[in-house]
């Protein structure tokens, strides 16, 4: 009977985990734990050395990884593959993944090839008798459900970013890496990853900046869009938008934090004339501190809000950028 | 070429309200069809536009009348609606529904939207791919056709990424990739002569049965715990934020 966690280890380019696959060691410790089994990490890519020593530094039992040119960039092709001999090897009855594009296909992918259940974007996850129960949100995100599925055949959960949080590294932690034999059959690698056009820079960072100003509908134009880079500039921290935004085309999709965009928990988030619709707001619940400047007080921001300006953004943001140089020049 | 659409009809996003006693949405929310499904038709069409000999399915498994109907408006040449025994499908039920009306034609193109607004699993599309043998492009947002080869354009995590595969795939598709067409009058006309098939899904009773199954409904408590000021001189009420700022150890103290 299958009774250990495996997680999948999603790399990113150079190398290392990507933090939404880092924040679910700790979980899957403690579902590996209420299963009397282990946490068992899978590793695919390229040169994956340092994710390697960061599965161990958070608490990997064991390590299972597979290296090679065709598992490079992540196509459901190849690591599908990849995937499958890592469950069957780490006699898994729970594969966790991030809830990243990748761990999505993945797990859908897979859970159709096996007829298995797969609970998607998970805000919470419990095991209650023999059965595994997620939180999710549905309807856009406007409300919430419990899904459930039967512990047995392989399941596959997948956990929306910013639901958990990485445990403490104990640097140093070593763990065998054992080695997969991957077979792939080039005739089965359909999909040809061509390039990475990759986001400009200044966005690039938005889920890694500590402060983050997100511009919303209430900048009333594109052109006014500048405003909120200001802002950002200001405080040192990176600028990104709204759905609504990214919608009326302001600002390229990739800068939208939301449901279908980004998400982010920074130490300071600073909503500029952003309502909170949920599209956005899930995208950002796990912000530190939320300000928010907005004209209209029933804008459900100010629900989220742990300082909140009612007031016209126009006058409100230079002043604010006046003070923050003043500040930073002192 | 032989393109399927894969079409959902869901309560209207914009009117979805809870009904805290029932567990449930509103009784009676307005249904509409699925927005990234309506991408997926308009991105066949478009092809059918270009290239000679297309033609054009569109697939639900359930009720879908009205979006069906909007299908065909829009450029779509028929229209299938597949029923089954069961009362409510999972994600992987629907999935083995589709995959036994799909298998029974060769089909080059199967087109769906990312996920449909109101479960949001996204599920489907994959779990066909798997069913079906065939590749999988998610989060499309840019389809290139030439002889059977197709270059997309997906939005991830770290950007766009371009990836090339040959036909048959299936695909589901992002709101950025195009903007649905309003039918007109003539399309509406034109989709009264189109075929909409009622057919019986060839599958077990035990491949119906769900994996996965929802409780009900709840709405997220959210507590107002934070200062708001309003109607104050704005620099006022800057300096309240910059104090605030400062004693959250967010900026340097003035």
């Amino acid at each position: 009977m299958a009774e250990n966690v495996l997680l999948f280890g999603e790399t990113t380019a150079d190398g290392t985990l990507r933090p939404s696959s880092a924040e679910l060691f700790g979980l899957g410790k403690e579902l590996a734990g209420k299963l009397g089994g282990s946490l068992v990490v899978a590793i695919f890519g390229g040169n994956i050395a340092p994710a390697e020593a960061q599965a161990a530094a958070l608490g990997a039992d064991r390590i299972l990884s597979a290296t090679s040119e065709q598992l490079a960039e992540i196509t459901v092709d190849a690591y599908s593959v990849a995937l499958e001999t890592a469950i069957e090897d780490a006699e898994s009855a729970i594969v966790l993944l991030s809830g990243t594009t990748a761990g999505r296909d993945l797990a859908a992918f897979e859970s159709g090839k096996r007829g298995a259940a797969h609970l998607v974007d998970a805000v919470n996850v419990e095991i209650e008798g023999a059965e595994v129960v997620v939180r999710r949100p549905v309807y856009q995100a406007k409300l919430l459900t419990e899904a459930r599925a039967k512990l047995g055949e392989t399941l596959f959960v997948t956990v929306r970013s910013g639901s958990y949080a990485a445990p403490e590294a104990e640097e140093g932690r070593m763990v065998d890496v054992e080695t997969l034999d991957v077979a792939l059959d080039p005739a089965a690698m359909r999909v040809q990853v061509v390039e990475l056009l990759e986001s400009k820079a200044g966005s690039a960072n938005l889920e890694a900046a500590d402060i983050v100003v997100i511009g919303g509908r209430g900048l009333g134009e594109a052109s006014n869009f500048p405003l909120a880079e200001q802002l950002a500039e200001a405080f040192g921290g990176a600028v990104g938008a709204t759905r609504a935004v990214t919608d009326l085309g302001w600002r390229p999709h990739y800068d939208q934090v939301g449901q279908t965009g980004r998400v982010i928990a920074p130490k300071l988030y600073v909503g500029v004339g952003v309502s909170g619709a949920v599209q956005h707001t899930v995208g950002m619940r796990g912000s530190e501190n939320v300000v928010a400047i907005n004209r209209d007080p029933d804008a459900p921001i100010f629900k989220l809000a742990d300082f909140g300006i009612v007031g016209d953004l126009f006058e409100i943001v230079p002043l604010l950028i006046e003070r923050l140089n003043a500040a930073r020049g002192n | 070429m032989n393109i399927a659409v894969l079409v959902k009809q869901v309560p209207d996003p914009n009117a979805v309200k809870l009904d805290p006693r029932s567990g449930d949405i509103l009784p009676g929310t307005a249904q509409v069809p699925n927005e990234y499904d309506l991408v997926a038709a308009e991105a066949a069409v478009r092809l059918a536009e270009t290239f000679d000999g297309v033609q054009i399915v569109a697939v639900t498994a359930g009720n879908a009348r009205e979006t069906l109907n909007r299908c065909l408006a829009m450029g779509v040449d028929r229209a299938v609606a597949l029923t089954s025994s069961a009362s409510s499908l999972d994600s992987l039920a629907t999935a083995r529904v589709l995959a036994s009306w799909l298998k029974s034609d060769t089909f080059d193109l199967i087109l769906t939207g990312q996920e449909a607004s109101d479960g949001g699993t996204g599920n489907v599309a994959p779990q066909l791919a798997a069913l079906l043998g065939l590749p999988i492009v998610s989060n499309v947002i840019g389809l290139e056709y030439q002889n059977g080869n197709l270059t997309l354009k997906r939005e991830i995590e770290d950007g766009h990424q371009v990836v090339t595969v040959q036909t048959p795939a299936v695909l589901s598709v992002l709101t950025a990739l195009n903007e649905a067409r309003h039918p007109t009058l003539k399309g509406i006309m034109a989709s009264r002569r189109k075929p909409t098939d009622a057919v019986d899904a060839d599958v077990s009773s035990e491949d119906l049965t769900p994996v996965v199954s929802w409780g009900s409904l709840f709405a997220d408590e959210q507590v107002a715990a934070g200062v708001i000021v309003r109607d104050e001189p704005p620099e006022e009420m800057v300096d309240k934020l910059m104090a605030f700022l400062a004693e959250r150890k967010l900026i340097e103290p003035a």
